[in-house]
């Protein structure tokens, strides 16, 4: 602890260039911070939807087939079968918005008992089961929209040829890592739409979502699912909520494999930035070091506050970056710029993870350079001095 | 000179020493024989080339002798590991070099401390010490200063209570007054007169100025690797000369 006030005050000592070097890692760990939060909370919601024995029955094609929505009532009365429901991605576009949020025509005497994790009041429930029309919409949705009970939401169609107009009838709410940015209407009217305009996609649902009665009957369940539909035109697969989550994923290509690859080259880079700091420190500090040396502060100790130094710049950086993201997730909601982005969180074992990497990298990119001064020839260097 | 060392703070027996350049071994002392009392206060002079920062360094276990033996303190240096030697720098020498070489981002009260730090005193302790070593340079009202802040003299004046803050039983002074203008290298040397006549610290002190070693109470003359004759009369009578 005696050195520490020199440690800190050879690390401020070239200001400029130990903020631009802080900068990098912190600039660098917000976004590895962020992509791996992206992650983790996504891996922690897949955990957390288990205890929810959920399952997910979709056109073997995968997304781009359709489910016959007559399979709905099927699946209803296979045994094990709490509920279902048709759950249909309606993708359509709200006024001026360039990018859509979740729709989903569904069945709403069922759905709050599917995503049994959300909370709707029951009045808003039964206003929204008594109008066709109507919607649910969760409540960052609703904030940012600046929606609230009785608006109109129109929404013009992108995947469906048929343009619907919706009325809030209830607001939903969910804990801080669920999803509250969607809405959810009545399937039916989306498919009376296209049934007017005869469209070739009416009568069928994007998928059927069920739970199923516990955990242990989940794999049997899925594969009566499987083999009820397995002869006839629309086979569907069945599968959990994770392996869903976890398909849909990898249909946006490897996710997990860019992030950790994108990750390894920003710590690469981020070590040589870190490792050329410490190089310069080192060139300009030689005859300092020499006198170090000279009167009498062993190798171990000149190492020691070499590495100190260079642990003190990487934590500085993590500090800023990771803990930062941290707060800035906390304070700031994102989902006003980027939709979809309202569950998005930064947890602590991710930000301290993140000032865990940057102590990390401070370390290894001193390890060189502290150990050229540890062995930097005292008569060269005083040398330099005289 | 005497072949009694043990009577000597510094003893250099037989010392040789060689750097090898391209293949080629250059000697710079060759089988030198010197032996430095306590309390004594040595001037070497010397040509650029001729040894005397060599001289200072294997007095200082900075580096080792290709031959023969340097003994300070009653302590054979060859005995020691790097690590020991380190050590034992820290408890038995001072440093003073022409550059000053403070810590840029230290205050002058805390450069003087910096030695003390390998010391198991406090924080407490390490800062009464060195109030008393900048009171001994007569810098106590500058002891919040950082290098910056202070002239070349004073600097040069920090430097010698840093090296003094160990209470060090020898004192290596390289070109002290090298770097300084005539009224504070007067300073300077008065200081170092001051230091070896009231405290008793023996002195070592490598440099090309005759008005400097003037001040010493032994000079030697260095030249090719081996002492020459050469005493102080000698440089009152060639400073005269210049003086003429």
């Amino acid at each position: 602890m005696k050195y520490l006030p020199l440690i800190l005050r050879n690390v401020t000592r070239n200001k400029i260039r130990s903020i631009f070097t802080g900068s990098s890692i912190a600039v660098s760990l917000f976004l590895v911070v962020m992509l791996y939060s992206f992650l983790s909370v996504q891996d922690a919601n897949n955990e957390a939807s288990k205890v929810h024995n959920r399952i997910i029955a979709m056109n073997v094609q995968g997304l781009t087939g359709d489910v016959p929505i007559a399979y709905v009532d099927r699946i209803r009365k296979i045994e094990g079968v709490r509920y279902a429901v048709p759950y249909s991605w309606y993708g359509g576009m709200y006024k001026d918005d360039k990018i859509t949020f979740g729709q989903f025509g569904t069945d709403a005497n069922s759905i709050m008992n599917v995503l049994e994790e959300y909370k709707l009041a029951p009045e808003q429930l039964a206003a929204w089961k008594a109008d066709k029309t109507g919607c649910v919409v969760g409540s960052i949705l609703a904030r940012n929209k600046g929606w609230k009970l009785g608006d109109k939401v129109p929404l013009k169609g992108d995947i469906y040829p048929v343009n619907l107009e919706f009325t809030v009838r209830g607001i939903y709410e969910g804990s801080s890592s669920t999803d509250r940015e969607m809405l959810w209407f009545h399937f039916s009217y989306l498919d009376d739409s296209l049934k007017e305009i005869n469209a070739p996609t009416a009568g069928n649902a994007g998928i059927v979502m069920l739970n199923a009665e516990s955990a242990d009957i989940m794999p049997d369940l899925m594969k009566k699912i499987d083999s009820t539909f397995a002869s006839s035109d629309a086979p569907v697969r069945a599968m959990t909520e994770k392996q869903f989550q976890q398909s849909f994923m990898e249909m946006m290509g490897n996710v997990r494999g860019f992030i950790r690859y994108t990750s390894i080259a920003v710590v690469v880079a981020l070590l040589c930035v870190a490792a050329n700091t410490m190089a310069m420190a080192l060139r300009e500090r030689t005859r300092e070091i020499a006198l170090f040396k000279a009167i009498g502060f062993p190798q171990s100790t000149i190492l020691g506050l070499f590495l100190s130094e260079a642990v003190a710049i990487g934590l500085l950086g993590g500090v800023f970056g990771a803990l930062g993201a941290k707060l800035l997730f906390e304070v700031v909601d994102f989902s006003k710029w980027v939709p979809g982005l309202g569950w998005l969180y930064v947890p602590w074992s991710t930000a301290l993870a993140g000032v865990a990497l940057a102590t990390a990298i401070g370390l290894v990119s001193g390890i060189y350079p502290a150990w050229r001064a540890a062995n930097v020839s005292v008569v060269e260097g005083l040398r330099k001095i005289v | 000179m005497s072949d009694n060392h043990a009577e000597s703070i510094v003893a250099l027996l037989n010392v040789s020493k060689g750097f090898m350049r391209d293949k080629l071994e250059i000697p710079v002392l060759t089988n030198t024989t010197l032996h430095i009392p306590k309390g004594d206060f040595v001037a070497v002079m010397g040509p650029s080339g001729s040894g005397k920062s060599t001289l200072l360094n294997l007095c200082a276990g900075l580096d080792r002798p290709t031959t023969g033996k340097v003994i300070v303190n009653g302590q054979d240096l060859g005995e020691l590991s790097e690590a020991r030697l380190s050590k034992w720098r820290s408890e038995n020498l001072g440093f003073i070099f022409q550059m000053y070489n403070l810590m840029p981002v230290l205050s002058a009260q805390e450069n003087v401390e910096l030695p003390l730090m390998l010391t198991p005193l406090s924080r407490a302790e390490r800062r009464k010490h060195a109030e008393a070593s900048l009171r001994i340079v007569g810098l106590s009202d500058r002891a919040d200063h950082y290098p910056r802040q202070l002239s070349g003299g004073q600097e040069q004046r920090v430097a010698i209570a840093r090296a003094l803050a160990n209470d060090p039983v020898l004192l290596l002074a390289d070109e002290p007054t090298g770097n300084l203008d005539a009224t504070s290298a007067q300073e300077v040397l008065d200081l170092l007169e001051s230091l070896n006549e009231q405290f008793g610290v023996t002195i070592i002190m490598v440099t090309h100025d005759p008005k400097a070693a003037r001040r010493a109470k032994r000079l030697l003359h260095l030249e090719k690797g081996s002492f020459v004759q050469a005493d102080i009369e000698a440089l009152e009578t060639s400073l005269r000369g210049v003086a003429r």
